[in-house]
This record gives C-alpha cells, structure tokens and sequence, in this order.
C-alpha cells in the first residue's frame, strides 16, 4: 500500500507528505505569516492623514452612524471578511488550539485573497465554549462583510452555523460544512449526467457522518435527492430512525436525528457494506484510507456506479481499487487525482459573490447555484469521467461563480446592491485579476521574497 | 376494549395484550436509555431487561387491576406504549392519581399526535380505575417530555431531587 501511494504521489511530481512538512516549516520560518495588511490610498506626506485619520474621518464617522449600511460604501467592510475557529477540529489533527490553528486560518485567508480577491483575517478564538464563540462572532459583525467559520468540531458547529446565521446581518458560512458540500454536489450533477441518472431516483451512501456529509446530506436534499433514498453510514453502521441511538442523538446532534428519521426509507440495515448493495453513488468523507473501504463493497454497488473517496490526505480506498471494483466515475479529495472535489472552487468565489452584493446571509438554495455553476462550467469544456469538475488551475470559473451566486442573492430579495448578472462578473472578475496581480507584481519587485533554497 | 383507530396517521391505540410484552419490554428499554442521558444516578442497569419484563407481566397479569398500558400500532407493529399505575395519595385530595411511568413512541412516529392521543386514551382508562388526577414521571432535566406535559395542561407538582453518597 505504501509503494502505491508513493507511486500515486510521484506521478503527479509531487513530493509525499514528509517533504511537504518540511518545507511548510522552512517556509513558515522564513516568511513568519502568509498575509499581511497594506495601505490601499495614496500617501505622500503626513499631512494626508489629516483626512485618513482626524481630523477628517470624523466627517466619515459621523455618515456612518446616521446610516450603518454606509459602512459597506465608505470604509472595507464590504470585501473584509474573518475567518474565525476555535481549535477544536484542525484537519485531521484534532483539538490543538487556537494558536496552533492560526497557519490554517492565514492559509485560508491567503486563498481567498490569491483566489476571490477577499480580504480575510484570520481569528482563531481563546474559546472553545460555543456560546463565548456565538457570542464573539456576533459582536464583530460591524468589522466584517461576512464570517467564514472554520476547523470547529462537530456536531457543535451545526448550532453554531444556525444560530449565527439567523441573528447575523452578514453571511456567516462553516466551510467544513457548506464548502465541501457544496463543491460534493457540483461533481455530483455532472457525474449524474454523465450516467443518465437524476437526482430524485438516486440511491446515495453517504459513509461519515461528520461536517462534511452531514452538510452534504441537507444540501442534496434542499437540491431535489429523495431523502428516502439517502443512506448515511457512521462507526455505528446505517443511520435508520430505529437505531438504538436515536434518542441520543436527539439530545446530543438534532441535525443528525432529523436525518436518521428522514432518511434511509428503503430500509437498509448494517454496515456501509449491506448499504452499497445496490447503490448508485457512494460519498465517503469518513477517515483516512487506505483500506476504510474496500474494494469488494464497492463492487456490489449499482453499474455505472459513482465513488467520491474524499478523506484526506488519502483517500478512504485509492482510485485505481475503485476502478477496479468495477466503479465508473471516481473523484477524490486530492490534486494529483483527477476529478479533485475540493473546497477551494467553492469559497473563495461564493464570498466574492456574497460580498459583492453586500448580501446579509448565504442559503442553501445560494450554494446550490454555485454548485450548478461550477458544474456548468466543466459541462461547457466537456464532460468527461475523469473531468466532472473544474481543476482549481482553471481560475476563469471564479467569477462566474461569484457571479451566479450573487445573481442568486439578489433574486432572492438578500443582496443590499442590485446589479446585473453581467455586471457581477465583471466586477468579481477585475478584483480577483486585480489581487493575482498585486501578488505577481509584488514578487517581480522583490517585494515577496523568492522560497529559500536549500541551505 | 380501548381502539383508536386514525387510519389517516396509519396507527390505532389498544390496550396491551400478554402476547404484546416482548415488544414493549423493547421500547421500555429504550426510555430507560433515554432517561440516562438526563442524569447519571438513571444509569440502566444489567437487570434491567428482567426488571421490565417483570413490570410487564405485573401490568398486564398479576396486577392488571392497578395498571393501564396502552400500545399504538402501526401494520401489527408496537410503535408506541404509554404505562401507568393506579396509586393512592395518603394526606392529599384526590385520594386517588394515575401516574404515568412509562411512555415511549418510536422516533419515526412523533410528532404527530400520536403520544397526545395516548396519554389522552390512557387518562380516560385511569379515571375509570378511580383515578382523580393523573401524574407523569420523567427525568427533571428532559425538557422534550416538560413541554410536552405542559402543552397539554400538566403543571410541575412535585419535585425529586438526588445527590450521590
């Protein structure tokens, strides 16, 4: 197994996950933070601060308390976002703590700027207690334009999520939860095209019951899946309303409960074994693999059958097993596989669309159209089984997306800015080009120091 | 002979038979699960199986005169029970109350009226035994089976505190 995932690895040309430790380290030593905060006005002498800063400002000040929403004209509010975690679920390291999970925040804040043109700032939290978080969140919202929470636990973060966004007037977003469920349904329209299948007559495994297919779950049914045909599979086998857990479950996860009573109509008992039976599409977001899921369940499934093995860094079951046992369409979490569901086409753009207009909240049916953009733009390059969805390389799929998901917004009466389809493309276009650019002029200046060689 | 019929929710409620037991044992058994996620002094026991299965057969043979169990049942299948004894009230007027010790409706099956019309059916049997209050029993801190009671017209009463020793 170990020969094979170097194998894998090398045919991409990429280093194994060792080397990639140690040159995270190297780096982060020598750049000490992969954001930073610039000036964006002209200054050439201390007097312009006059107007910056007091005596001016005041002038600014003054508009703004007459009228909150002017914050979004008047100062960055409307492209500053935090992206705000706790700790408690950084990747697959567990609870390490605030401090330890400040790398991943700046690393997503640095996406967003590199790929949405957003500005993040990374807030990992001294608290862990989801009522200090809630109350945390909330009283930053006259900084930001807009919350993406991050590396929170489950199944705390469900009532998080809930409660901050129906008492926020920004959108607050779990990328854990919406981003990967999001980015999951896009490969998932085309894969169910690709085999002549539709939503509603899909027989679905979803084996993981964490953030992830948790938030899948909802979203496919919100986007037309019979939730009767869902089966979701966790270390306590099939969820079905008769499990032994169930009341449990009802005080300790609700989300989970509902599911257990909505879903799994077919009756499916057992393990994620006794649910492939037969099934069309498996979506495993579970722990890593190898070997969390084996090649003969996978050959009971349904023909034609589709496999998402999104566990990272390695997949629940390597692709070529898939492919082995039989399945057609085959996706994994990870770049140097084809057909890569990844969080990244999904955020970065969502939050330009959101921010762009100036919207209070992001629903579900909002990221079901970023999904059916995203899978839109593969659709439109060509549909094959291993390109069911965009490569992050392809970085012209952002402001459409952007562009889909604020058109959404505004039609469904949530955006404070009104403009046309047209228009949102054109804006989330100049100001993702605008921030590719900054960083590219900025490394020909010398400004952002080449990466170390070795020593 | 107790029936309720709602063809409409697909249930009819009845009063429990000898040959009902095993499947009631079942549900009692899961309340019993669910009380001890409210507090650790409701930890089931290793007997508690045998404990249900004697109650049962107390409600429903030996004791039947003090005991009201009614099931509900959807396709010859029990997906609900509602258990409650006769008591007296030594010091307190009414004399008599019906206390409702054992309720459990399958989660597939609530939230449509179902465990209302049992506790409702189960009254009017309890008054025919004498009762003239009825009284329900839950875990202080389940606050699903609080607002149920008080929803339909329950009031807290008495209150059983306990402490480890």
């Amino acid at each position: 197994m170990d020969n094979s995932a170097g194998q894998a690895s090398n045919e991409g040309g990429n280093p194994d996950k060792n080397q990639w430790y140690t040159l995270a380290l190297k780096y982060a030593k020598h750049y000490a933070g992969k954001v930073e905060v610039l000036p964006k006005v002209p200054i050439t002498g201390l007097k312009d601060f006059s107007y910056w800063y007091t005596p001016g400002v005041a002038a600014v000040s003054m508009e703004i308390s007459k009228n909150k929403d002017l914050s979004f004209e008047l100062t960055g509010r409307w492209n500053t976002i935090a992206v705000v975690g706790d700790g408690s679920r950084v990747l697959g390291l567990g609870n390490i703590g605030g401090e330890a999970a400040l790398p991943v925040l700046e690393g997503k804040a640095l996406i967003f700027k590199y790929l949405g043109g957003v500005n993040a700032v990374p807030i990992p939290l001294g608290t862990q207690d989801a009522a200090r978080v809630k109350q945390t969140v909330m009283a930053l919202e006259p900084a930001f334009g807009g919350i993406n929470l991050e590396d929170i636990e489950s199944p705390k973060c469900f009532q998080i999520l809930d409660d901050l966004r129906s008492s926020m007037n920004i959108p607050v977003w779990h990328d854990d939860q919406q981003g990967t469920a999001g980015a999951s349904l896009a490969a998932l329209i085309n894969a169910l095209k690709l085999t002549d299948r539709r939503l509603a007559d899909t027989v679905i495994v979803l084996f993981g019951s964490g953030a992830a297919n948790i938030a899948t779950a909802r979203l496919l049914i919100a986007a037309g899946a019979d939730p009767g045909k869902l089966v979701l599979v966790d270390s306590k086998g099939v969820l079905h309303a008769e499990r032994e857990d169930m009341d449990e479950l009802m005080l300790k996860h609700p989300l989970k409960y509902e599911l257990g009573i909505k879903t799994n109509k077919i009756g499916v008992r057992g393990g994620v074994e006794e649910a492939l039976k037969g099934a069309d599409v498996l979506i495993a977001a579970s722990k890593p693999g190898p070997g969390v899921i084996k090649k003969e369940w996978v050959s009971k499934m349904n023909h034609d059958s589709i496999v998402f093995a999104l566990a990272n860094p390695t997949p629940e079951i390597w692709p070529w097993e898939i492919r082995e046992a039989g399945a057609r369409i085959i996706a994994t979490g990870r770049s140097d596989f084809p057909n890569q569901v990844n969080n990244s086409l999904v955020f970065p753009a969502v939050f330009r669309g959101a921010l762009d207009s100036r919207c209070r909240t992001i629903t579900d049916s909002v990221v079901i159209a970023a999904a059916e953009e995203l899978a839109a733009f593969a659709e439109e390059k060509g549909l094959r089984d291993d390109y069911i969805i965009p490569t992050m390389e392809e970085w012209e799929v952002y402001p459409r997306v952007a562009a889909a998901v604020a058109s959404k917004l505004v039609e469904e009466g949530l955006a404070r800015r009104n403009l046309t389809k047209r228009e949102f493309y054109e804006q989330a276009q100049m100001i993702i080009s605008k921030s590719r650019f900054i960083v590219e002029r900025s490394m020909e200046m010398g400004y952002i120091e080449p990466l170390p060689g070795d020593d | 002979m107790i029936r309720v019929v709602d063809e409409s929710k697909g249930f009819r409620i009845r009063a429990a038979t000898r040959g009902d037991m095993e499947q009631i044992v079942k549900l009692i058994l899961r309340l019993k699960k669910l009380n001890e996620e409210f507090d650790p002094l409701l930890k089931v026991s290793e007997e508690a199986s045998a404990d249900a299965e004697k109650t049962c057969r107390e409600a429903l043979e030996t004791k039947k005169e003090s005991y009201v169990v009614l099931v509900a049942e959807d396709k010859d299948r029990i997906i609900g029970v509602i258990m409650a004894e006769i008591r007296r009230r030594p010091f307190y007027e009414p004399k008599v109350s019906g206390v409702i010790t054992d309720f459990y409706v399958m989660p597939e099956h609530r939230r449509k009226k179902l465990g209302e019309n049992l506790v409702r059916k189960a009254t009017e049997e309890l008054k025919k035994k004498g009762a003239g209050v009825i009284m329900a029993e839950f875990p202080f801190q389940n606050k699903i089976a609080s607002s149920f009671y008080q929803k339909l017209g329950f009031r807290a009463v008495v209150g059983i505190f306990g402490k480890e020793e």
